[in-house]
């Protein structure tokens, strides 16, 4: 367990960089070469056309070295070329690393969860949701990330050319990196960062609006109400284009922006490195500095515009980032501290002024108390709505409750008791079937099972021959949640999957609901027989042997 | 049909045009005038990129021959650049507006369409995924929209300027240009394929990934009590692992074919920069001694290389949003070509024989060979019948036979019904359809519910139109005293303030039905529709449900639809509805039979 702190740590950006530093320092060293070799290519190629230009012009072509700056063009071409390649490459390569952290993060926080309160957040949409705002957030780093640091290193590179032209031009130069790196992204970052945030929440809310009113569109419409409904949802919409109309003119304002600054960044370096001369009316360079490397400076800067445009937007994937940590950080959870006390083998149960109860409504099953010895059979009966299930439930320590609960006279908490858990096999209403095979759903129950056993257990609850009808048997792949059985078959599956647990306590929560008498009969057998656990505690309304034979709690 | 028609008229024209690829090509003239604007801002660019390259290569070559330069030149050079920057901005509001438009245009349309379809649009899928498609999937034009469809424009307009304006300064140049355009262009066609391959097979891995850890994270629950929450964490981290390796090995190879053409675009301007410095020095090895170009002209070339790459470049990038837009469009016709059959046949319809006879002026409804056929299949056979007033009728039948079908006629969401279908022996086109629906309570087989209280979900669409005033307190209090809800919403801490999320907030299924039948009875309606209020219930709790509606519903006039697994015993008639047509089974008979 040496990942446990950082399995529950919190997320943020930060610990998204740091999620894999090695991965991570190879595309964006990668990357800064292309982004350098990028801006050089054009600098150098500016001062070795403008420095040929002016050999020829003075006579001296024959003599100039145009080998080496001619190889130094065509490298930096490659170079830039087969860097771009690779960042794109170990980039990606990261990001999915990246994602399956995040993916296993998110696991950890929804296993930490407790029992009562997992399926508020196993609805459909919301899962949906999380999965999305992961793709986001993995976007983060070379979406914000890395634009700013090549457009940082890019200025530096350039203020090294300055340097040696004219010192007195890394003044602008500072000015336009601290413009253009900082202080234009961060206004519309101002401008607009709220627009964004207002955007994502706005798009959940409206999304949930359209699912709540559309589930109750007939309703509505017959009472001629739908209209106004449909109404509040065009508002929402109406909210929503406002924000993104607000976040496009910041971006396209923002690059408006960051074009102003290099123009005047090459306006003042020009009036720096020169003075007017009146005489021919031209602006003449000072003494000393060379023109043809001024070409190769104006070049770069051009190029290094291309650099810095891209990070006007960044503040939109930021933000966009933000929510979605914000989101997923509220899934997390603090390191329970679950206890870990052992638990001998079950004999008895007892539980004292017992309620089970859910935590939303408060609702549940009445107070009661009793006992369950080993070797015993109970039935718990009632009318519809008595609680019977939340009682299993709660039993099975899967749902709140009060009172007091002892196994083998010794008092324990069971809720969520990992150590409890482990000794019983609850078969609730709804059980969940997996998208695997047969014989994988059913190893959940025992991965050491053999196929005999499985095609036994199979037997136990008369699916085999359902099975073996199908063309390929126990490998056959069950779809989504088992849309492809019947309810009956589902349950049956499930309950065989805990057959082949053989612990010693077995709740089963309406086993036989729209099973045949035969069908009935068969599982009975085999509960009473060859699975026969040493506590079992049915609800059911439908009657069978195991019914007729066991010690009824009327609710 | 049509469909064919529009297939063939296209590859008549020598191309073939996937519906979607229509759709899109329509809804962006929908926005023609805004694309034209559009196209102005880029020739104003590409002028303004000529002319911020000439007069900077001017100041340039000036500046490295003589250390001076005209101030003039320079700033007509600074001046194109800021141009080129305004027109990038005019360019960017007009088409990001332009898909706006078009989007927020489609978005409302769907609504609308899918507020028409009624029940039918759960045929399309489930009121979640629906609202996917209309908020996430309309969204998803937006790049094509707002880059992509532009970008083409500017793809063939600034290399042809550059073209143009290269062409009197140099022979060379222009033939290098020539060359690597048509094969920059070959490479981009064949590399978007291979991406947009590589892009679907991604996707669809990445979709399973998704499902694996949807699947496994639902059934959290069943894993937690089966104590294998470690082993499942294993398998998302191998599949993880598994589909970056496969993803990566695909991803080698589509960003190794981008990189393949980055690498002939770079290397074009390197070659253009080498002939360009090799001819200033006299050295070229077919004219030596003499320079092709002056030093003006070469920078003058040198800054329009780049550029006449860049749009191709920016297209191949751009690609995806087409991709994603077409993957997207699919999901928006299924949409609005469900249920928009032209109905030409209604015209003939009214003109048929009114079928209005004695008897039917008694009955509150009747059919008279009623039937809907669509796409050549029945969906409900021909049948003829009469309900009268205050008369309770169970419908059952198989799955697929049309029960539910008939509910959607009666609450006029479908109009293409064939035969005669009246209403206290009005014509049902013929009625005020607001009218007849504020007659009609609705309990299908999950309850409607909208996210509030419970109170609110009683009121919900009651009183405050027409002067009909809100039903008080009391009326509620007795209405859920009569729908058996009193005793559980007592409970409740918060009573009738108990908010109602999709989850049903602890209540169970029984009990939500009971919460329908007291928002029925709180209408007031005279009408009642129900749709299998049963299915989803256990034996003992359906049975009780069913016991309180027929104590509540006497003198209601109903329909209700239920398997005979849920047999309606105090129902007056009950009929059999099959793939042939209708069996009605007397009352007395129906008991029999039931016993």
């Amino acid at each position: 367990m040496s990942n446990h702190a950082t399995k529950t740590a919190k997320l943020s950006l930060k610990s998204l960089l740091l999620a894999n530093p090695l991965g991570f320092a190879v595309p964006v060293l990668v990357g800064i070469i292309a982004s350098l070799a990028g801006v050089a290519l054009l600098g150098v190629s500016g001062w070795f056309i403008s420095a040929a230009g002016l050999a020829s012009a003075m006579g001296s072509a024959l003599v100039f070295n145009y080998l080496t700056p001619g190889a130094i063009v065509r490298g930096l071409a490659i170079f830039r070329t087969a860097g771009r390649y690779g960042e794109q490459v170990t980039a990606h390569n990261h990001l999915l690393g990246l994602l399956r952290t995040l993916r296993l993060w998110v696991w950890d926080q929804r296993v930490a969860k407790d029992s009562a309160n997992l399926h508020e957040q196993s609805r459909g949409d919301l899962l949906q949701r999380l999965v999305s705002d992961l793709d986001q957030i993995i976007r983060w780093p070379l979406v914000v990330f890395l634009p700013w640091i090549y457009a940082l290193l890019a200025y530096a590179a350039v203020a090294i050319l300055a340097y040696f032209i004219l010192p007195v031009l890394l003044w602008p130069l500072a000015f336009a990196a601290i413009f253009h790196v900082f202080v234009v992204p961060y206004v519309c970052g101002r401008f607009a960062s709220h627009a964004v945030h207002v955007g994502q929440i706005l798009g959940v809310h409206r999304r949930s609006r359209f699912v709540s009113l559309f589930s109750a569109l007939i309703t509505l419409t017959i009472r001629g109400h739908w209209d106004d409904y449909a109404q509040r949802l065009e508002q929402l919409d109406e909210r929503q284009r406002r924000t993104e109309i607000h976040i496009q003119q910041a971006v396209s304002l923002g690059r408006l922006l960051a074009y102003c600054v290099t123009i005047i960044l090459l306006a003042s370096s020009f009036y720096l490195a020169g003075s007017f001369d009146s005489a021919t009316g031209h602006w003449a360079l000072l003494e000393g500095v060379q023109g043809t490397w001024m070409v190769g400076f104006a070049l770069s800067i051009l190029a290094v515009n291309e650099l810095v445009l891209p990070l006007v937007q960044s503040f939109v994937a930021q933000g966009q980032s933000q929510v979605g940590l914000r989101r997923l950080n509220q899934l997390h959870q603090d390191a329970q501290s679950s206890s870990e006390q052992p638990i001998k083998k079950i004999e008895q149960l007892f539980f004292k002024t017992w309620r089970g109860y859910h935590a939303s409504s408060g609702m549940g099953s009445p107070t009661v108390n009793m006992t369950i010895n080993h070797g015993e059979f109970v039935w718990i009966r009632g009318i519809s709505g008595s609680g019977k299930s939340t009682l299993l439930a709660s039993i099975a320590g899967d749902c709140l409750s009060s009172g007091e609960a002892f196994i083998n006279d010794e008092k324990y908490p069971i809720y969520s008791n990992p150590m409890y858990q482990a000794q019983l096999s609850y078969l609730p209403q709804t059980p969940y079937i997996f998208q695997q095979s047969i014989a994988a759903n059913l190893h959940l129950g025992n991965p050491n099972a053999t196929d005999e056993q499985l095609w036994g257990v199979l037997e136990a609850v008369a699916l085999a021959d359902w099975a073996r009808s199908l063309p390929n048997g126990l490998e056959t792949l069950l779809s989504p949640q088992g849309r492809n059985l019947s309810g009956g078959q589902r349950k049956r599956l499930a309950l065989a999957r805990l057959l082949l647990r053989q612990a010693p306590v077995l709740l089963l929560d309406e086993p036989f609901d729209g099973l045949d008498k035969a069908t009935i009969e068969t599982i009975c057998h085999s509960l009473q027989n060859d699975y026969k656990p040493d506590i079992l505690v049915l609800v059911s309304h439908v009657g069978s042997r195991i019914g007729d034979n066991a010690r009824v709690i009327e609710l | 049909m049509r469909k064919n028609k529009e297939a063939k008229a296209a590859r008549r024209a020598g191309r073939i045009k996937t519906p979607e690829a229509t759709f899109l090509g329509e809804l962006a003239n929908q926005q023609s005038s805004k694309y034209r604007l559009a196209q102005g801002f880029g020739v104003l660019f590409t002028v303004s990129l000529v002319l911020q390259a000439w007069a900077l290569a001017n100041v340039f070559s000036d500046m490295a021959l003589h250390q001076s330069f005209s101030l003039s030149l320079l700033l007509l050079g600074l001046f194109a650049l800021l141009l080129r920057a305004l027109a990038n901005f005019g360019r960017e509001r007009i088409c990001t507006s332009a898909s706006r438009d078009i989007r927020y245009g489609l978005r409302r349309k769907l609504v609308s369409h899918l507020t028409n379809l009624g029940p039918a649009r759960l045929r399309i899928e489930e009121d979640a995924a629906l609202s996917t498609r209309v908020y996430e999937q309309v969204d998803a034009l937006d790049d094509f929209f707002s880059r992509y469809k532009p970008q083409v424009f500017m793809v063939t307009l600034i290399p042809c300027a550059i073209l143009l304006s290269v062409a009197p300064v140099s022979w060379i140049a222009f033939l290098v240009f020539m060359m690597t355009a048509p094969l920059v262009i070959i490479f981009m066609i064949f590399v978007g394929h291979k991406a947009a391959q590589a892009n679907r097979r991604q996707f669809s891995v990445l979709a399973m990934l998704s499902n694996q850890f949807m699947d496994l994270s639902q059934g959290l629950a069943e894993l937690k009590r089966l104590k294998k929450t470690d082993e499942a964490r294993q398998r998302l981290s191998d599949s993880a692992s598994a589909y970056q390796k496969t993803t990566m090995s695909v991803l080698v190879l589509a960003f190794l074919s981008t990189a393949t053409l980055e690498l002939f675009a770079s290397l074009s301007i390197a070659m253009i920069a080498l002939y360009l410095g090799l001819g200033l020095l006299e050295v070229l090895p077919w004219q030596v001694g003499s320079s092709p170009v002056t030093l003006t002209q070469a920078l003058f070339l040198l800054l329009l290389a780049p550029e006449f790459y860049l749009p191709l470049r920016q297209l191949g990038n751009d690609y995806h949003a087409k991709q994603k837009a077409e993957a997207a469009a699919t999901d928006l016709l299924e949409i609005l070509n469900t249920g928009s059959q032209d109905n030409f046949e209604d015209a003939n319809q009214v003109a048929e024989v009114d079928y209005v006879s004695s008897a039917s002026q008694l009955s509150l409804l009747s059919f008279r060979n009623l039937s809907w056929l669509d796409e050549g299949r029945y969906r409900l056979a021909p049948i003829s019948a009469d309900i009268m007033k205050g008369e309770r009728v169970w419908l059952s039948g198989e799955s697929g036979v049309g029960k539910s079908s008939l509910l959607h006629l009666l609450l006029g969401f479908e109009e293409d019904y064939q035969g005669q279908f009246l209403i206290n022996g009005k014509s049902f086109q013929q009625i005020n359809l607001p009218d007849w629906r504020a007659k009609l309570a609705w309990l299908p087989q999950t309850p409607e519910w909208v996210n509030g209280s419970i109170r609110r979900n009683l009121l919900l669409g009651l009183g405050s139109k027409e002067g009909t005033a809100l039903p008080s307190e009391e009326d509620i209090q007795v209405a859920l005293i009569k729908s058996q809800c009193d005793e559980f919403i007592q409970a409740l801490p918060a009573g009738l303030d108990t908010k109602l999320t999709e989850l049903g907030a602890g209540l169970s299924g029984g009990q939500m039905q009971r919460l329908s039948i007291a928002r029925a009875l709180l209408s007031k309606a005279d009408v009642w529709l129900l749709d299998e209020p049963c299915s989803g219930l256990d034996q003992d709790t359906a049975q009780a449900v069913l016991d309180t509606l027929h104590l509540v519903s006497k003198g209601k006039t109903l329909l209700i639809v239920s398997h005979d697994t849920h047999p309606i015993l105090w129902a007056d008639k009950h009929w059999a509805l099959t793939k042939g047509g209708l069996n009605e089974q007397s009352r007395n008979k129906n008991r029999e039979a039931i016993a």
